[in-house]
């Protein structure tokens, strides 16, 4: 059942206004940013490399755009079943409800990777006039940043940029599964975004205690410049926010009246 | 006694301190097509949801074929259902892409059932056309279309004939009316009193979520009244042939009978004449169930009304003693 499930999911997931509308977004978004006439004035850098526009499309986009496509197309993904009335035609077949939303919650966790890799192949295209050479300097998303310890292969800044895109996807994954989590509760799209936005937004206000930083949802979305000591406790803490959230939508959603 | 294909046992919803569905037991037996009526309001829809294992009871039990839904999810195998009106489906898919989804999530159908189910609700020639641009009547078809694409023992419909023309109605009726004689159990919901009249076996009474009368249509659209010379004669007469006669009984100064088929009702006439009785006059015993429908509501308003007027004299009367205490 969950293979029928996935792929119903999968189908439903490219038809969504905000998936078009996102990964629209997301291709022309590095074309303007690399060639933004200000950019020395609000970074401080000169692009040298092609490798470098992939971070800088991750850098000005993982605090606020990215977490907002991923959290308006999870609720999308079960907000229109509740608007289309089709959430209760199928919960009368012969599915059970963690299975189906269990369908859903993995459409949710794949969506992120879906998409950065999407981003990251329009970075990649805009970053084509500035050469893909060995180059002086960093790709942005490894230890030494933008600046970089000295020379790096195209090797070495493509294994970076990928390491930086998967853990960006990576920590963006618990934001679905929250937004689906509120969509649960407040069964409707609008809600569940927005609930979910208000979150993050609150707990971006928690840095004011230091000792909750390093545990907080949104202090993950800065994964993709994680030191390699780190990357482990990160990417657990990221797999138990959405293990959590993921928990929690499940057994709310059993119980709910349609 | 063969298990009922839908039974529940003194089924209560509760939402905050409202009760929308109380303590209501009712039993629905394959072939049968048993109605839900009612006022707006009245629990209809809850009853519905929650006998189709879409909402969960605050108390009390649901069994479809003898198994709780919940529990027992495979059970909706066997269960067609429209729970919507106008019945949901996704709106950039085609009806037959649809009926495709709900095949597959049913676990499949044979080679030809989508075709077949598509023609018998008359929408072969829409069948390829997105159900976004269905009209209200085209979607209710598709959904019945898809609740009998199973061929389930069960079939629940809420408002079936919701945004229908009388032509869909009508073939809707038949699906159904076809289906309950192939051995469907079929609960449906309406506000519609002629579609009951006309082909459903019992209905159930709602007002205020609790059931107030269960009238078996069956046995009312059979009867028959006569004024007859001898009323005790006859009744014994007609009891005495169980083969022709089901029922015989007397309401004020007519016998009232039911023949076990349309042939035995001129047997009728032949058992009273060999019994000595007179017949002067015979009628089929037309049943108004508007008129019924209205009466029993009222009653049953203006008894709550009467028990609240009670209880705001007594808690009036008891608050006057507390004063005076």
């Amino acid at each position: 059942m969950i293979p029928t499930l996935l792929r119903m999911e999968l189908a439903k997931l490219w038809r969504l206004t905000s998936v078009r509308f996102g990964l629209a977004l997301l291709l022309v978004f590095p074309w303007l940013w690399a060639y933004a006439p200000g950019i020395f004035e609000v970074y401080g850098f000169f692009l040298v490399s092609g490798f470098q526009v992939p971070a800088l499309s991750l850098l000005s986009s993982m605090q606020f755009l990215l977490p907002l496509l991923v959290a308006i197309t999870a609720a999308e993904l079960l907000g229109t079943e509740m608007a289309h009335g089709t959430l209760p035609t199928i919960l009368l077949r012969p599915v059970t409800r963690p299975n189906w939303l269990a369908a859903k919650l993995i459409v949710v966790a794949l969506y992120p990777f879906l998409m950065l890799l999407l981003f990251l192949l329009a970075s990649l295209a805009a970053g084509v006039p500035f050469g893909f050479g060995a180059f002086f300097g960093g790709t942005g998303l490894g230890e030494a940043g933008l600046l970089g310890q000295g020379m790096l292969t195209s090797g070495q800044a493509l294994a970076e940029i990928a390491r930086g895109y998967a853990l960006a996807a990576l920590a963006l994954v618990p934001i679905g599964m929250l937004s689906l989590l509120f969509t649960v509760v407040f069964m409707n799209a609008a809600g569940g975004a927005l609930a979910t936005l208000a979150t993050l937004i609150f707990m971006q206000l928690l840095v004011v205690f230091p000792s909750l930083e390093p545990f907080l949802l949104t202090t993950q979305l800065n994964a993709y410049a994680t030191p390699a000591s780190e990357v482990l406790w990160v990417m657990a803490l990221i797999a138990l926010y959405g293990a959590l959230f993921s928990a929690l939508a499940v057994v709310l959603f059993e119980r709910k009246d349609f | 006694m063969s298990t009922p294909a839908i039974a529940t046992d003194a089924l209560t919803k509760t939402y905050g301190t409202r009760s929308v569905v109380r303590d209501f037991t009712f039993r629905v037996n394959p072939g049968e097509v048993y109605a839900l009526v009612g006022p707006n309001g009245a629990g209809k829809t809850t009853v519905i949801r929650l006998v189709a294992g879409l909402a969960f009871p605050t108390s009390g039990q649901v069994r479809i074929l003898g198994k709780d839904p919940h529990q027992h999810p495979a059970v909706r195998r066997e269960l067609g259902a429209v729970v919507e009106a106008p019945a949901a489906f996704y709106p950039y898919l085609t009806g037959r892409a649809n009926l495709r989804l709900h095949a597959d999530l049913a676990g499949g159908v044979e080679p030809g059932r989508i075709d077949e189910v598509l023609r018998l609700m008359e929408l072969d020639d829409a069948a390829d056309r997105k159900v976004g641009v269905y009209s209200l009547g085209m979607r209710q078809r598709l959904g019945v279309a898809a609740a009998v694409l199973t061929r389930p023992q069960v079939l629940i419909l809420d408002e079936p004939a919701s945004g229908m023309d009388p032509l869909s109605l009508h073939l809707v009726h038949s699906v159904l009316r076809q289906a309950a004689e192939d051995g469907t159990a079929v609960l449906l919901s309406t506000h519609h009193l002629d579609e009951v009249v006309a082909y459903c076996t019992r209905v159930a009474i709602l007002e205020e979520g609790a059931l107030i009368d269960e009238v078996n249509l069956f046995d009312r659209r059979e009867r028959f009244r006569a004024r007859v010379t001898d009323l005790a004669a006859g009744v014994r007469a007609l009891e005495a042939q169980p083969e022709a006669v089901t029922h015989a009984t007397i309401r004020g100064t007519e016998l009232v009978f039911i023949p076990r088929s349309a042939d035995d009702l001129g047997r009728v006439s032949t058992i009273l004449a060999e019994a000595g009785v007179g017949v002067l006059e015979m009628n089929r015993d037309v049943f108004d169930l508007r008129a019924y429908y209205r009466e029993r509501v009222s009653a049953e308003r203006a008894r709550r009304t009467g028990q609240l007027t009670a209880t705001q004299d007594g808690r009036a009367t008891g608050t006057g003693h507390g004063g005076a205490a």
